[in-house]
C-alpha cells in the first residue's frame, strides 16, 4: 500500500501547476512548458477545442432559431448573466449561468465568468494597450491604494514579449500616457473618426483619437502563423469562437502551443478547492481539486503554484486555503486578502447625429470597433475635483437608411434600399476606480456552493469619486462633440452593478511592503514564495486601459523569475 | 472556386432550420409550450404578415413562413405578460374587424386589410416619437405592434433576404474605412 501510494504520489507530481486556463493562465502554461517544466494546467469547466468546440462559428443569422435572442425563460432564470452585451444565442453556451456557481451579494455585483478552457479569452473585447508611468505611479502620486512595486520599465520588456506572440494591431502614436508597442498593421479610423481626431487634436491640448489597439492580425508574422492561426478576416462574431484564430484567445494561441510542447496535462473538470500549505516543509505543496464528474477530492503536487483562477475566484482560492500558519487564508498576513477590489466605471455613454460626410461610408466590419481616446484627465497634474481619469471608446457608423413606417408593398421595397442614411457617432467611458477597503469579497461564513465549498460573497460598491468622473465625462464629451460641430447630443448614465464592466480587479495586491499587500513586486506570495498570482487579482490599482495584456505581462514575467528562482534552489 | 461561390455552397449545405409547432393534420388547433392556438388565430396572424410584406415579384410572408416565425418568438421570448396581452389585443383585433366591415380579416379584400392595418401606423411625416393618431387599447395597439415588429425582423433576418436583397457576408475579409459613396441611390 505504502509503495501504490507513492507512486500514486509521484504520477501527480509536476515541476509546475496552473490553477486557470483563460488569459493568464495560458500565457502562465505557455512559459513554463517553454522553459522545459511538466505543467499541470487545472480547469473548473470543460474543455473547448480550438475550431472544433466552436459550435456556431460559421453559423449564419437565420440558422439561429431565434435569431440571436435568448428565450425568455433562461433570460428570467439569469438575470445576472443576462445583463452582459454578449449573452445571446451564438455566445451563450461560453458564459456561466446564474444557479451554476451561486454567489452572495452584499451588494449588487454582475459577476460575469466563462468555466471552460479559455476561460474568457474566448469572450473578451480584445482591446489592448500598455499602462504607462502615469498609471504604475498613480498610487503613490495621489495617496490611494499602495505604491505599485514596479514602474513601466520593468514590464516594458513583457509588454513586448507577449504582444510579438499574441498579435497586437495598433499605431505608433507617440503618447507618453499609452506607451506604443510592437504593433501589427492598425485598423484605420473612418472618416468622420479621422474628422474626430484631428478636431481633438487642433482643439485640446494633451487629448488624442487613435485607432483602438486589439489583439487581432491585421497581418500575422511567422509566429502567428506558427500557433496555426491566420489572418483577421474582419468577421466581428469573435465571441463565438474564431476558426482562423484571427484573434488572440488561450484556445487559439497560448493553450495549444503549450500542448505541443508535450510538457502540459491539461485537467478539466477540476475545481480547485485550495492550494496545500504544508506547515512542516513551510512551503505549498500542491492543489487539492474536487471533480466535477466524480466529486472526488484529488491532490496533485509541484514545487510552484500559479493562481490564474480570474481575479474573484483567485482571491476564493486563497481565502479558502487555511492552514496552521495562514488560518485566514495563504499569505494572508496582512489581512488584507480579499479587500482593495476595484473595477472599471463604464457607467455612461454619448450618442449624436453627424451631417455631412456623405460621400463616405465604410466596407467590410472593423474588429477594432473604431477609436480609443486615452485618459487625458489628471495626466500631469490633479485639476479636477475627483481623483484618476477615464479612457473614452469612440466610434462612428453609417448604414442603410430604412423606414420602418408603413405596410405593404413600398414598405417591403424600402426595406431592400441600399441608400445609406446619415452617420452617427458614439463613445462610452473606462472610468478608474479607486480600491478601497470597504470594497472587499470574504468567503460567506454559512453558504457553500455545489462542490461543499464556501461561496463568495462580495461586497463592492461604486463611491463619490466615481460619480463626480462620471459627472465630467459627460461634460468633456458632450462639450468635444459639440464643438465638432455633432448635432442633437444625448448623454446617457446608468447605475450598472459593478462586474458588468467585466474588470473586476485586486484582493491580493502586489506592493512593496507584506504588512499592507499579498504579492511582491514578482507577484510572488510574500510569505509563501513559490505560490505566484499573475491574474486581475493582483492588481494594486486599475487605472483605466482594459487590463488583459498587463494580466499577460505580468505572467510571463513571474514565469521568468519563478524559474530563474527554481534554477538558483530558491523555491 | 471562389470564396463567394464556396460559402453559397456551404448556406446550400446547412440549410435553414424550420421549426414547427406541435400540429397535427386532422387537427386544427396548434400546440405551443405557454398556449394553444386555433387554426381562425393562425390565419390571421399570417394574414396581416401578407398585408405588412406581401408577396411581389418576391417572396412574401406566407412564402417565408414568416407566421411560424412569429409564433416561436411569441412562444419562446416573450414574457408570460407579454403574451397574455398579445391574445387581449389579438381578440380586440378580430372585434374591431367585424365593427369595421362586417366580416372577418380573412374575408376583406387587400385594400380593406391595408386600409384598416394602416390605422395602426403613424401618419407620413409624423415626428419619430409621435403616436398614431388612433384610440385603440395599449393591448390592441401593441398586438399590431409585435406581430409587424416580428414579421419584420422575420424577414429582414431570413435566409432569402440576407442572401438575395442586402446580402450579409459571413466572412468579408476586409475593412475599408474610406468607402467612397459615389451615388447615394435615393428612393
Amino acid at each position: 500500500m505504502a509503495n501504490l501510494n507513492v507512486d500514486s504520489a509521484k504520477e501527480r507530481t509536476y515541476d509546475a501547476i496552473v490553477i486557470g486556463s483563460g488569459m493568464s493562465g495560458g500565457w502562465a502554461a505557455k512559459e513554463l512548458t517553454d522553459k522545459g517544466l511538466k505543467v499541470l494546467m487545472l480547469e473548473r469547466g470543460r474543455d473547448v477545442k480550438h475550431i472544433k468546440d466552436y459550435p456556431t462559428t460559421n453559423m449564419y443569422p437565420w440558422e439561429f432559431k431565434h435569431r440571436g435572442e435568448m428565450p425568455m425563460k433562461v433570460q428570467e432564470a439569469n438575470p445576472i448573466v443576462n445583463r452582459c452585451y454578449a449573452f445571446h444565442e451564438d455566445a451563450a453556451h461560453f458564459f456561466v449561468k446564474d444557479a451554476e456557481h451561486p454567489y452572495v451579494q452584499t451588494k449588487p455585483f454582475d459577476w460575469i465568468r466563462g468555466y471552460q478552457v479559455g476561460g474568457k479569452s474566448l469572450l473578451w473585447a480584445r482591446q489592448t494597450q500598455r499602462w504607462s508611468d502615469f498609471d504604475f505611479g498613480g498610487p503613490a502620486r495621489d495617496g490611494f491604494a499602495v505604491d505599485w512595486p514596479i514602474r513601466y520599465k520593468d514590464i516594458a520588456p513583457w509588454y513586448s514579449h507577449v504582444e510579438k506572440f499574441a498579435g497586437i494591431s495598433g499605431n505608433r502614436d507617440g503618447l507618453d500616457t499609452l506607451p506604443d508597442g510592437e504593433f501589427l498593421p492598425a485598423f484605420p479610423l473612418n472618416a468622420v473618426e479621422t474628422y474626430f481626431s484631428k478636431h481633438v487634436k487642433d482643439h485640446y491640448k494633451g487629448r488624442y483619437v487613435i485607432s483602438a489597439r486589439c489583439a487581432h492580425l491585421s497581418k500575422p508574422n511567422q509566429i502567428h502563423l506558427d500557433q496555426g492561426r491566420a489572418q483577421c478576416q474582419e468577421r466581428t462574431l469573435c465571441q463565438r469562437g474564431c476558426p482562423f484564430g484571427g484573434y488572440f484567445s488561450a484556445n487559439a494561441s497560448t493553450v495549444p502551443w503549450a500542448l505541443r510542447s508535450g510538457k502540459l496535462t491539461l485537467r478539466p473538470y477540476s475545481v480547485v478547492e485550495s492550494v496545500i500549505y504544508d506547515d512542516n516543509k513551510g512551503k505549498a505543496t500542491g492543489v487539492r481539486i474536487i471533480d466535477t464528474n466524480t466529486k472526488q477530492t484529488e491532490e496533485y503536487y509541484a514545487r510552484i503554484i500559479f493562481v490564474n483562477a480570474a481575479a474573484l475566484n483567485t482571491n476564493l482560492i486563497l481565502l479558502n486555503s487555511k492552514s496552521k500558519r495562514f488560518p485566514n487564508g495563504l499569505g494572508n498576513d496582512s489581512g488584507v486578502l480579499g479587500k482593495y477590489v476595484a473595477f472599471h466605471n463604464y457607467s455612461a455613454h454619448i450618442g449624436a447625429e453627424v451631417e455631412g460626410f456623405e460621400e463616405w461610408a465604410t466596407d467590410g466590419r472593423n474588429p477594432a470597433g473604431g477609436g480609443y481616446i486615452p485618459r487625458f484627465r489628471n495626466v500631469y497634474k490633479q485639476e479636477t475635483d475627483f481623483l484618476r481619469g477615464y479612457a473614452c471608446g469612440l466610434y462612428a457608423y453609417r448604414g442603410f437608411k430604412h423606414s420602418y413606417e408603413g405596410i405593404g408593398e413600398d414598405f417591403k421595397a424600402g426595406l431592400s434600399k441600399k441608400e445609406y442614411g446619415p452617420w452617427r457617432v458614439g463613445s462610452h467611458m473606462m472610468g478608474e476606480t479607486i480600491p478601497k477597503e470597504s470594497n472587499f469579497v470574504k468567503l460567506d461564513p454559512n453558504l457553500k456552493d455545489p462542490w461543499g465549498i464556501p461561496q463568495l460573497n462580495i461586497s463592492v460598491d461604486y463611491d463619490d469619486n466615481d460619480e463626480k468622473m462620471k459627472k465630467d465625462y459627460v461634460e468633456q464629451l458632450t462639450e468635444m462633440f459639440t464643438s465638432a460641430g455633432f448635432k442633437n447630443i444625448k448623454a446617457e448614465t446608468n447605475h450598472q452593478a459593478p462586474g458588468l464592466d467585466i474588470h473586476e480587479m485586486g484582493g491580493a495586491r502586489m506592493g512593496n511592503d507584506p504588512k499592507t499587500s499579498i504579492l511582491n513586486k514578482w507577484n510572488q506570495v510574500h510569505s509563501c514564495p513559490n505560490v505566484f498570482v499573475t491574474d486581475g487579482a493582483s492588481m494594486t490599482s486599475t487605472s483605466c486601459q482594459n487590463p488583459s495584456l498587463t494580466y499577460m505581462a505580468f505572467t510571463a514575467r513571474a514565469v521568468d523569475h519563478a524559474v530563474s528562482e527554481m534554477n538558483k534552489g530558491n523555491i | 472556386m471562389d470564396r463567394r461561390t464556396a460559402l453559397k455552397n456551404l448556406a446550400l449545405v446547412i440549410g435553414s432550420t424550420a421549426l414547427l409547432p406541435r400540429c397535427t393534420s386532422h387537427s386544427s388547433v396548434a400546440h405551443f409550450n405557454s398556449f394553444d392556438v386555433t387554426y381562425d388565430q393562425q390565419s390571421l396572424v399570417l394574414d396581416m404578415a401578407e398585408t405588412i410584406i406581401p408577396k411581389t415579384a418576391t417572396p412574401g410572408a406566407t412564402d417565408l413562413g414568416l407566421d411560424k416565425f412569429i409564433w416561436l418568438m411569441l412562444d419562446d421570448c416573450t414574457k408570460t405578460d407579454d403574451q397574455k396581452a398579445f391574445f387581449k389585443g389579438m381578440g380586440e383585433f378580430s372585434d374591431l374587424v367585424k365593427k369595421t366591415y362586417n366580416k372577418d380579416f380573412a374575408d376583406c379584400t387587400k385594400q380593406e386589410k391595408m386600409a384598416l392595418l394602416s390605422t395602426f401606423e403613424k401618419k407620413p411625416g409624423d415626428k419619430k416619437d409621435a403616436k398614431p393618431a388612433n384610440n385603440y387599447s395599449k393591448e390592441l395597439n401593441g398586438f399590431f405592434g409585435t406581430v409587424k415588429g416580428l414579421t419584420v425582423f422575420g424577414y429582414t433576418e431570413s435566409q432569402y433576404f440576407m442572401t438575395k436583397e442586402i446580402v450579409y457576408e459571413l466572412v468579408p475579409g476586409r475593412y475599408n474605412a474610406m468607402y467612397p459613396v459615389k451615388n447615394n441611390m435615393k428612393a
